[in-house]
């Protein structure tokens, strides 16, 4: 189960989504996070399910258990009451759909991902692009897609394949369904020293080598000096 | 649970018989379906998403993204005489609840397609070496048992079958579709680092009396290296399972961070 509170219109129709999640070393959800504060979109609309956990029973979150559903819980932001939920920006120029993904527990990654999936057709999403982390030594950018037609397209800016293996969780899973949905999609996916002690802990400098190809990808002159910094 | 579908082709199918061979102990019937998919040029007409998959994709070699899946092939013998549909895939679903979906899916197959008898494969666990592999084999009625007893399949009369494979067999029944279940014995052993080896032998018995059963001319030869090939492939699934146990760790209950109230 899993519901969509709509907070306003979206400013485009048939958008890029771009995906990102608290996957390996936070990756994706700083890169989404860094972008909704340089872009300012706009929020369009919340999903909400009884899957997500306030509290993960594992860790790291992505990696869920069937028997290990987590705790349901809220949080408090500055006196602010607010739930578990998924997030969806919307930005005229370019044309983006920024969605701030939320890993649901076992029972509700596929569900999650398929509401993701029907409010993106809603929307008019015909591509996607997922930001990630994957483990190595730090710095470079790899990249994998839904076709070998769009990994060529990636070629030509310079970013070539490189990671094998799973992809847990939200991003995973949003990126894998969409193409049952025909929703072609790419996913960066920065290199970054796995942390075994916090496998979220953040990195900064990995998620800015995956914002500059997005930058150069999109030409969303995205100010990365913060994420550098740190 | 939910399922999905991607349907490439709605075959023409006169009474056909139904393999099913999902991946389980030895990869025996995974090993089977594979091969007879693979030998007969069986044709993919619909592929099987379920909510109860384990909840990751694969990024291959190639850099394509490809998800976990069940498959249903088809194969036309030309005299329309033994007309096969064989169920198989990458994964079973993780909890009982997805088991009996998928199950009950592969059936509404069945019933769809008129298939006449259903087979089901399964490994028989040994847990000590096999040199010349038995088949055991159950059925849905009396008069099957005796049927499949003429082709060297031992009789078996108390256990249990685990997985998927076992309950479409046992739902079959409930359906009132003939069913047969083959079990071939294997030793069930894991290598040093705890991977299952794919049992090749194990899966030549169980293709030989299926192919007497069914009157097939299956082509053994190639098995041995293509037991490697899914070796290799389960092995790599397997890896996937090992690491993502590796990389979980329970921290049930979990301490509260500071600014978490209950």
């Amino acid at each position: 189960m899993a519901w969509v509170k709509y907070t306003g219109e979206p400013i485009v129709r048939e958008p890029i989504a771009i995906v990102g999640s608290s996957g390996l070393r936070s990756i994706g959800k700083i890169a989404v996070e860094h972008l909704v504060e340089g872009l300012r979109p706009k929020l369009v609309a919340e999903l909400y399910s009884p899957h997500f956990p306030i509290l993960y029973q594992t860790r790291p979150s992505y990696v869920s258990h069937p028997d290990l559903p987590g705790r349901a819980g809220i949080e408090l932001k500055g006196g602010k009451v607010g739930l578990p939920r998924v997030e969806f920006y919307s930005l005229a120029s370019p044309p983006l759909l920024i969605t701030k993904g939320y890993h649901a527990n076992f029972k509700g990654q596929y569900k999650v991902a398929n509401r993701v999936l029907d409010l993106y057709q809603e929307f008019g999403v015909g591509r996607m692009i997922v930001l990630a982390g994957y483990g190595g030594e730090r710095g470079e950018v790899c990249c994998a897609a839904t076709d070998s037609e769009l990994l060529e397209e990636l070629k030509k800016h310079g970013i070539d394949k490189g990671y094998e293996g799973p992809f847990y969780g939200f991003s995973g899973l949003v990126f894998g369904l969409g193409m049952l949905r025909k929703i072609r999609g790419v996913c960066l996916f920065g290199k970054t020293q796995p942390n075994f002690e916090d496998p979220e802990y953040p990195d900064p400098i990995a998620t800015g080598a995956v914002l500059e190809k997005l930058n150069t990808l999109l030409n969303l002159n995205i100010d990365l000096s913060k994420l550098h910094g740190e | 649970m939910s399922m999905q579908y991607k349907i490439y082709k709605e075959p023409e199918l006169k009474d056909p018989y139904m393999i099913v061979g999902l991946p389980g102990i030895g990869y025996v019937a995974k090993l089977s379906a594979d091969y007879l998919v693979k030998e007969l040029r069986a044709e993919l007409f619909e592929e099987m998403y379920s909510s109860s998959f384990p909840p990751y994709v694969i990024i291959k070699k190639d850099g394509t993204v490809e998800l976990l899946k069940n498959e249903f092939y088809y194969w036309k013998d030309g005299e329309s005489k033994k007309d096969l549909i064989i169920f198989t895939g990458n994964v079973q679903p993780v909890s009982p609840e997805g088991q009996y979906e998928v199950a009950n899916e592969v059936l509404d197959r069945a019933e769809k397609f008129k298939v006449k008898k259903l087979f089901a494969m399964g490994a028989y666990v040994t847990g000590r070496p096999v040199e010349k592999p038995k088949v055991y084999g159950v059925a849905t009625a009396p008069e099957l048992v005796e049927e499949i007893k003429r082709y060297e399949v031992s009789s078996m009369d108390s256990g249990s079958i685990s997985g998927t494979n076992g309950l479409v067999f046992g739902l079959a029944k409930l359906r009132g579709i003939q069913s047969v279940c083959l079990l071939s014995e294997t030793p069930g052993y894991m290598d040093a680092s705890g991977h299952t080896l794919a049992d090749a032998k194990s899966a030549q018995a169980l293709l030989k009396v299926l192919g007497k059963l069914l009157d097939l001319k299956i082509e053994m030869e190639p098995l041995e290296k293509e037991a490697r090939l899914t070796e290799k492939f389960v092995q790599e699934i397997e890896e996937l399972e090992r690491q993502t146990e590796e990389m979980r760790r329970t921290t049930a209950p979990p301490p509260p961070p500071k600014d978490i109230y209950f």
